[in-house]
Order: structure tokens, then C-alpha cells, then sequence
């Protein structure tokens, strides 16, 4: 069996997966409006970490983070032969450096806390979270390692908020997913990690159980939704399968709801075809922005806490059915028991990725 | 078991399949290198003038290894090819380009920033050859051979048939490209650390 969990997430919410799941529970957003952010110094709404002043803000939350999880996990397995370091990252210091973006912070974060193997860096856009998620769990299951931390983390940069402003894809107001009212993304930044491992005794509080997952490409467009959901459709069936769990088992699913008008159409079709649309369902994008590479980690993260909590958390910032088919959306906090939980994710290049957890 | 039933390499002067030397880069030609090798596939798809030389390095290769190995395109179903990518500087290129869009044009270039990711390489081979498999794109120091042969056996003993692998270091104008097919059965090259170094030019 597979176990996740430590989860650590650091955003503008709180630098600890506790606060961060506090201000959720509280109906706090990142979100705020941001003066000169954009293009031709225009005002932005963004999700961004004020007072991340440091020299290298990605190799430095790369570090805070991983600090953060070892606390939550046997001091050893950091250093440990049997362990393996995911990176989940579309850009990474790419606001600093442009060309080898990754290099430098993961060549840091090897020396800084002395780890046995080369990290590997997951670069698949926004289900980058999902899938180095998956590769933990694969790696593992494969008896290469016994452990794999995953850290998820993007920042907000010109280079990323000017290229979806190019595309027309930022949202004038706090994004709303799933919203008849949306109109694109917000951009967020943060940085979570989680670990995956073959152990429940590594983990300081007790883990939930990882199911094997699946990613599969739309064959569509390289940034546009497929209008059939193909891709989203059939990595969840296939994760679904695969694990043996019906659309009945499925309590809860964290959705990728990016808030554009196409990728939550799009997302909308592959449930109805999954026969998911009764299940109880959100968007975390109006807590924390996108977060890109960060999103499947974070998302997953605050999944386990919604799990540990036995509350739904609604999703921020829908109002209105927005969707031809109609979801399950969650409006309101709600305590319920949560069993068995999907995370999906999609993304640029046609991606679509999804994972099951399970409490134990 | 697994086989690496067919390879290609590509470098700024040479073309190569399976080892044997097709194609040498034409100096004089108008043509960049990659617009030289397309025009010989034989294929229409003027998609390929849109792509960045990321995507068009893995679409001409994959063509290439299509035509070396008739498997590719007959021998599996349709979500049976998994795509397992890496490179060293991600989409530089694009990055690159895409930054002075807006440093030094002020308009920011949304044809450049849909390839400022280095898995719509990926992408473009799975809208082009209809793949709706597994995919994933690593960033690594440098090529490492144990990183292909642990992911791909996971791969294909999870419900992938084959694999199409890639190593796709493009820099600075520099293009150092080895893609590989690997399959359960065949013949040839067997799939393991030294064959696959030896086959990357490594020994």
C-alpha cells in the first residue's frame, strides 16, 4: 500500500498547511488587487506572497518548505538512500533566470539538505502537481525508492502574467470557477509538498492511502480544452478502473476549474460522461489563484486537510451555474465524512492527470 | 524484457536513424535545418511552421522513427504509447523569445508563450498522431539513463504497450536531440543502462 501525507503548504494564506486550512475554513482568499502588476503597469489581481524578499524566492521556498515537511516526518528520511525529491514546476526561476530555470535551485536544495539522489524535475504545465504525484507513487510501487517528496511551486512572474494577458485569459475580478460570471484565471503563487511512501510509521500524524493514478493527453489542441473532455474523461475512468471504484465510492472531487469559460465547460462534459456529476465538487482556484505547477500539490494537500477535518469546503467565488451540464458544486462549508476523494488536473499541451485518495 | 526496436539522433549538421547516417544539413539551403528535413518527409502539415524547435525537433524525429518502424503507427491502440520526455533548459528557446516579445517589442507574443512549456512537444505529437497515452516531460542535468529505464518499465507494466522516449537538448540555436521506441518485444538492442548510453553516444 501507498500513504500520503505531511502536507505543507506555504501561499498567502499562512506558511503551514494548519493556517492555510484555517483561513479556508474562514473564507479567506489570496486574491487581492495589485497595483502597476500588469502589462503596461496595470492593476492585477494575483494571489502573491507579500513578503517574499529574498534574493532567490523559488530555491528559498523550496527550502522553507521542505524544512516544514521534515518536521512532520521520521528525521531520516530526508537524507535516506530509498528516498527520491519530485519538483512540480512549470517556470521556476525563470524571474531570475532564463535558460537553465531549474537548475541552480534544485543543485541548492541537493547540497542544502544533503540528499542521496538527483531530484527530477516533473515540467508537464498544470498537471505537473498530479502527475509528479502519480511518479512518487509509481517509483515507489516499482521498489525503486521507499519514499518520494513532492514539492509543487511557481511564483507569479511578468514573464507568466504578461504571456496569459497576451492570451486574454486573466480575470478583471478574482477568478470565479465554475461561475456563470468567469472570465479567466488568476494567477497565484505558492509552494506545497507532500510525501508519498510504503511506510505509515514515517509519518508523524497518522497518512491516508495514495491509489495508483493516470494522466492521458486530449490529441487536441496545445492550449485550448477539448470540447469532448477526452483526455480528462479517460485518465479518471482508467484511474477509476484501474482501483476499482465506482462514480458511487467518490465523496468528494477536487476539480481543476481554472475559470476560464473553456475549461470548465470542458471539465463539466468529462464528469457528466464520467457519470460524476453527483458528486459533491470544487474549485480551489478562488482561494489560492493558479498556481500552475504548484496547483496539483497545494489542491491535493488541502484535500487531505478536508479529509482530516470532515468538511467540504465550498467553492469561492461560484454563484451561479456556469456549466451546460450541471455540477455538484459545494456553496457553503459543511461538515461531512469524507472517504474516498478524485483530484483532477488539465492543462497546456493537452494533459489531464487525477488520483484517488482514500481515508485509511 | 524490453527492446529498443528503433533510435534517431540529431544534431546541427546530421540526421541519423537507427544509426546510418539520412540526412546532412544543407549549408547553402534558405531552409533552416529543420524546414530542410521536413520538406523530405513527404507529409503536409503546415502546422509544423507554427512550431517552436523544441516541437519541431520531436515532430520531424517522430516521423522519422514512424517511418523506420511500422509499430508505431499499426501495432498499438490508440492510449497504448506513452510519451516520456526530458530535456536540460526546458522551452529556453521559446523563453527567450517570448521575453523580449515584451522587453524589447512591448507587446507580449501569445504565438510564443503557448510554447513556453516544454511538454507541448508532447502535446503536438499526441494532436498530430491521434495518442491519447500517458505523458510526462522531466527536466535533468544532464541525460541520465537510469531516469528512461526505471519510468518506462513503470510504464509498461502499468498498461502502457510502448513508450516513445526523448532527449531534447535545444540551446543557444544548439540542437542535440536522441529519441528512442521502446516495446515489450523485439528484437535488437536490449533496454537497459548500458545499451540505451551506448545508443545515446554516451560510450
Amino acid at each position: 500500500m501507498i500513504y500520503i501525507g505531511a502536507e505543507e503548504i506555504i501561499s498567502p494564506l499562512g506558511v503551514t498547511a494548519d493556517q492555510n486550512f484555517r483561513a479556508m475554513v474562514n473564507n479567506q482568499s489570496g486574491i487581492s488587487l495589485v497595483a502597476d502588476a500588469g502589462l503596461n503597469k496595470t492593476p492585477v489581481h494575483l494571489s502573491k506572497i507579500t513578503d517574499l524578499q529574498f534574493e532567490h524566492p523559488f530555491d528559498s521556498l523550496l527550502e522553507k518548505v521542505l524544512i516544514s515537511l521534515s518536521e512532520k516526518i521520521d528525521s531520516d528520511i530526508i537524507t535516506s538512500d530509498r528516498t527520491i525529491l519530485l519538483i512540480s514546476s512549470t517556470k521556476g526561476a525563470i524571474e531570475n533566470i532564463i535558460g537553465d530555470q531549474f537548475g541552480r535551485s534544485v543543485a541548492f536544495i541537493k547540497e542544502r539538505f544533503s540528499l542521496r539522489h538527483q531530484p527530477v524535475v516533473i515540467s508537464n504545465a498544470c498537471i505537473s502537481g498530479v502527475l509528479a504525484i502519480n511518479a512518487g507513487a509509481n517509483f515507489i510501487s516499482a521498489g525503486l525508492y521507499d519514499h518520494a517528496i513532492v514539492i509543487g511551486c511557481d511564483l507569479v512572474s511578468d514573464f507568466v502574467l504578461y504571456g496569459f494577458q497576451s492570451l486574454f485569459a486573466i480575470s478583471e475580478k478574482p477568478c470565479l470557477p465554475f461561475d456563470s460570471e468567469r472570465n479567466g484565471i488568476t494567477l497565484g503563487e505558492a509552494c506545497s509538498a507532500v510525501l508519498v511512501s510504503n511506510s505509515p510509521s514515517v509519518f508523524r500524524e497518522a497518512p491516508l492511502r495514495l491509489l495508483k493514478g493516470t494522466s492521458a493527453n486530449d490529441a487536441n489542441h496545445i492550449s485550448g480544452p477539448s470540447r469532448t473532455g477526452e483526455g480528462l474523461f479517460r485518465s479518471v475512468k482508467k484511474t477509476m478502473e484501474i482501483n476499482g471504484i465506482s462514480d458511487q465510492d467518490i465523496d468528494f472531487i477536487s476539480a481543476h476549474g481554472t475559470a476560464t469559460v473553456y475549461n470548465d465547460e470542458m471539465e463539466s462534459i468529462a464528469f457528466d460522461r464520467l457519470s460524476l456529476t453527483h458528486v459533491p465538487l470544487n474549485s480551489f482556484k478562488g482561494y489560492f489563484g493558479h498556481t500552475l505547477g504548484a496547483a496539483g500539490v497545494i489542491e491535493t494537500a488541502v484535500s487531505i486537510q478536508m479529509i482530516r477535518n470532515d468538511i467540504l469546503l465550498k467553492s469561492l467565488g461560484f454563484q451561479q451555474k456556469g456549466t451546460s451540464v450541471t455540477l455538484n458544486i459545494i456553496e457553503e462549508n459543511k461538515p461531512s465524512e469524507l472517504k474516498t476523494i478524485l483530484k483532477t488536473a488539465s492543462g497546456f499541451g493537452g494533459g489531464n492527470a487525477s488520483l484517488i485518495i482514500q481515508k485509511l | 524484457m524490453s527492446f529498443i526496436t528503433s533510435y534517431c539522433h540529431l544534431t546541427n549538421k546530421s540526421c541519423f536513424v537507427n544509426g546510418q547516417l539520412i540526412a546532412a544539413r544543407d549549408t547553402d539551403s534558405q531552409d533552416s535545418w529543420l524546414k530542410q528535413l521536413y520538406k523530405e518527409q513527404e507529409i503536409v502539415y503546415p502546422k509544423f511552421y507554427k512550431m517552436d524547435t523544441l516541437s519541431q525537433t520531436g515532430f520531424i524525429l517522430t516521423e522519422l522513427l514512424k517511418k523506420a518502424n511500422s509499430n508505431i503507427i499499426n501495432a498499438y491502440q490508440d492510449d497504448e504509447i506513452a510519451l516520456l520526455f526530458a530535456n536540460r533548459f526546458s522551452s529556453v528557446d521559446s523563453d527567450v523569445r517570448f521575453k523580449r516579445s515584451y522587453q524589447e517589442q512591448a507587446s507580449p507574443s501569445p504565438a510564443l508563450f503557448v510554447y513556453t512549456l516544454p511538454n507541448i512537444v508532447l502535446g503536438e505529437l499526441a494532436i498530430y498522431n491521434k495518442w491519447y497515452g500517458e505523458n510526462m516531460f522531466a527536466v535533468l542535468p544532464k541525460f541520465a539513463a537510469d531516469f528512461y529505464i526505471n519510468y518506462v518499465e513503470i510504464l509498461l507494466s502499468t498498461g502502457s504497450g510502448a513508450s516513445l522516449c526523448g532527449w531534447l537538448d535545444i540551446a543557444d540555436e544548439k540542437i542535440d536531440a536522441f529519441l528512442f521506441f521502446v516495446e515489450k518485444e523485439g528484437k535488437g538492442n536490449q533496454f537497459n543502462i548500458e545499451s540505451l548510453q551506448k545508443l545515446a553516444g554516451l560510450i
